[in-house]
């Protein structure tokens, strides 16, 4: 090598060696600010779920920093796009980024796996207030278990999926359905879980559309000539919004039902008309419905209405903060803390994680439509 | 396996021939270029890109069609139907003049290899692919349902439905236009003489720089038509739309033969109708795989393409 790269290289790995010293004793003297990260899509096709969780972890910071407390929150913004690849290149800068604490998201499951590998070196909790693949707490599957720092608020997949199946064909007399996944993780994963549910005699197709696909005439041609009157979406809701409309086009009018990654006010948006009357499901209770008077103060607060997910975003973030408040200032004694954690949620519910990181107790499914443009819940799925 | 091919024949075809001649037209805007310089013009995706979002700025912006809005009828439809094919096409021409200018005609002077010209082809669709996703925060666009998706009866039981008929009949006739233009004018006679030889061509006086300024332009106004086609059926668009709908009209290029019009024709149609047929009988998922195991078949047997390469080919 070269005397003068050596040189410098050797410059430069005492002044990071000297510097982090002085960043870690710093650190340890007395702890006056720690940050909270928010991780989910910013920006991209599904920025909407992510800006409305980051949201509602604002309001909750925002609240535990009017009781002017003796270690001050920030939150830092971390932009996957809800889009696997690009979770893989910030995850390591969250990971290595020692003012944070812990994180609320990731909130995709694809994202999850990808950033996984990071925050299990970095010892780095995190609670997901939206990722539901089922194999994320399942310690069978090496490849994408988030143990021991991942946890979720929302029921899984496992849940989802059954639900999704049965709220799709409810009132339809003789249904036929036609599944469809857009071959991301979470949407194969719902897809078998809807799979399981649904009547083998009541199954007439599948199909798999990759999720930049822009004409859908040959799925459409599926459903005609199976005759299907329910159509079940597994993916998210910026691809549904081009689907339904497809399909509303070519002259569906049977049922059009997906889970919680078309559950969004932006599907409504994209898809205007032909989103009318379409069934959605999510383990999610909208905020108006689990707790009106937070609600008005959250809109007074944050200048709109909160979205999807806003209150298990925000249960997750009170989470970690109400860990900070008893002093909970680094990362091991964050995780500790939430392993530890039982206490009741904005909806009633009592929260306590179970080894593997899902809520202990059972969840629920919630079912919802889209009427007059907007999202409306329909109440539990049972 | 293979009822729904049956069962569907027809209006499988209908929809493949509809999604072909988007191709096809886009296609052009690859074909034109390499047919006279013998380049890649990688920033045709891009120039498809910009010209969606003309037609999603007339409709939205300009005549305020969101997604709940009416269709429009009559007079008024033909007239936001006609604005946004022109504002796509200007748009789109604006931009291929734009990339020709600021990433070819510089390059080309100063004597360059073709590869340099290549990257920066390739650069110039980043800017712009870039400039778009901050413009829109990389968020998908929609656009109001501006024509109404009625049914003009049915044939053979496939759904005649009226914006696959526009896209097939409007393409079709822009697409002979362009044909004659290019085998019947004397710009056209120019173009094809560049692209038969170019030293030849400049010694005849021909301005070099004013056909491959024309080239670009013509390629821009058939791209940017397919952007109207694309948004008036799918309507929808976002900054990387360019990627998937460059890579197939550039597949469909090759394999009608790049440089060659009707070549692009020819594979614009049988890409698209290879699609939908594979979509539907062997699912979605194998769409992309068997395009490109039928295009290594074709180049194999056919190195230039379906209908071999370049424009002088199309000579009468």
């Amino acid at each position: 090598m070269n005397k003068k790269i050596q040189k410098a290289l050797a410059v430069a790995a005492a002044a990071t060696l000297t510097l982090g010293v002085v960043s870690v004793s710093q650190a340890q003297a007395a702890v006056k600010s720690v940050s909270i990260a928010y991780q989910g899509p910013l920006s991209g096709g599904e920025a909407q779920t992510g800006i409305d969780e980051q949201n509602a972890v604002k309001f909750a910071i925002k609240q535990y920093m009017a009781t002017n407390p003796a270690v001050k929150v920030t939150l830092v913004s971390v932009d996957d796009q809800g889009d696997p690849s690009v979770a893989g290149t910030v995850a390591p800068g969250t990971a290595a980024n020692k003012n944070i604490i812990a994180v609320v998201g990731p909130a995709y499951s694809g994202a999850t796996i990808a950033s996984l590998p990071y925050y299990k070196a970095g010892r780095l909790p995190l609670i997901s207030p939206s990722a539901t693949r089922v194999s994320l707490t399942n310690p069978k599957d090496k490849a994408s278990f988030g143990g021991p720092v991942f946890h979720r608020i929302p029921s899984t997949d496992a849940k989802q999926g059954p639900a999704l199946a049965k709220y799709a064909v409810q009132g339809v007399s003789n249904p036929k359905v036609f599944v469809i996944d857009d071959q991301s993780s979470y949407s194969t994963g719902l897809r078998d879980y809807v799979l399981k549910q649904v009547a083998k005699s009541t199954l007439v197709g599948k199909d798999s559309i990759p999720n930049d696909a822009t004409d859908f005439s040959a799925t459409l041609s599926k459903i005609k000539s199976t005759d299907a009157n329910v159509v079940i979406y597994t993916g998210y809701f910026s691809q549904a919004s081009k689907l339904i409309k497809q399909l509303r086009g070519a002259g569906y009018d049977g049922v059009f039902a997906g889970g919680d990654g078309v559950l969004n006010q932006e599907f409504a948006d994209l898809a205007g008309k032909d989103a009318e009357g379409a069934r959605l499901t999510g383990g999610t209770i909208p905020l108006a419905d689990a707790d009106p008077a937070l609600e008005a103060k959250f809109k007074a607060s944050m200048g709109v209405a909160s979205g999807v997910y806003a209150v298990e975003s925000y249960d997750a973030a009170n989470i970690i903060l109400s860990g900070i408040a008893a002093g909970k200032t680094t990362r091991s004694g964050m995780l500790n803390w939430i392993k530890g954690y039982n206490g009741t949620g904005v909806a009633g519910n009592s929260i306590s994680f179970d080894r593997n990181g899902d809520t202990a107790g059972a969840g629920f499914i919630n079912g919802f439509t889209i009427k007059d443009g907007k999202v409306v819940s329909k109440g539990q799925i049972k | 396996m293979f009822s729904v091919l049956i069962d569907e024949f027809w209006s499988l075809t209908i929809s493949g021939i509809a999604l072909g001649f988007i191709y096809v037209l886009i296609s052009l805007g690859y074909t034109m270029v390499y047919g006279v310089l013998r380049m890649i013009n990688f920033a045709n995706s891009e120039i498809f890109m910009f010209g969606t979002f003309a037609t999603v700025v007339i409709t939205r912006d300009v005549f305020h069609y969101t997604s709940l809005t009416e269709s429009a009828t009559g007079f008024r439809l033909v007239l936001i139907l006609v604005l946004s094919l022109i504002a796509s096409m200007l748009t789109s021409a604006v931009i291929a003049v734009f990339v020709e200018f600021v990433a070819y005609r510089r390059l080309r002077a100063r004597g360059t290899n073709k590869l340099a010209t290549l990257i920066s082809a390739i650069g110039i669709s980043i800017v712009l692919s870039e400039v778009m996703r901050l413009l829109t925060n990389s968020r998908p666009t929609g656009s109001g349902r501006v024509l109404e998706k009625i049914s003009l009866g049915e044939i053979w039981g496939a759904n005649i439905r009226i914006d696959n008929v526009l896209t097939i009949v409007a393409a079709a006739i822009i697409f002979i236009l362009l044909d004659r233009f290019v085998k019947l004018s004397r710009m056209g006679k120019a173009i094809r003489a560049v692209s038969m030889n170019e030293d030849a061509s400049k010694l005849m006086g021909v301005n070099l720089n004013r056909v491959i300024s024309t080239t670009f332009l013509i390629g821009g106004l058939m791209t940017g038509a397919a952007s109207f086609f694309f948004v008036t059926v799918y309507e929808n668009t976002k900054f990387n739309i360019g990627f998937t709908m460059g890579l197939a009209a550039f597949t469909a290029a090759v394999l009608g033969g790049i440089g060659n019009i009707r070549g692009a024709f020819a594979g614009g149609i049988a890409l698209g109708l290879l699609e939908t047929y594979a979509s539907a009988v062997l699912g979605t998922q194998w769409k992309a795989v068997t395009v490109f195991i039928v295009l290594v078949l074709v180049l194999l047997f056919r190195p230039n393409g379906l209908f071999g390469e370049a424009i002088q080919q199309t000579r009468a």
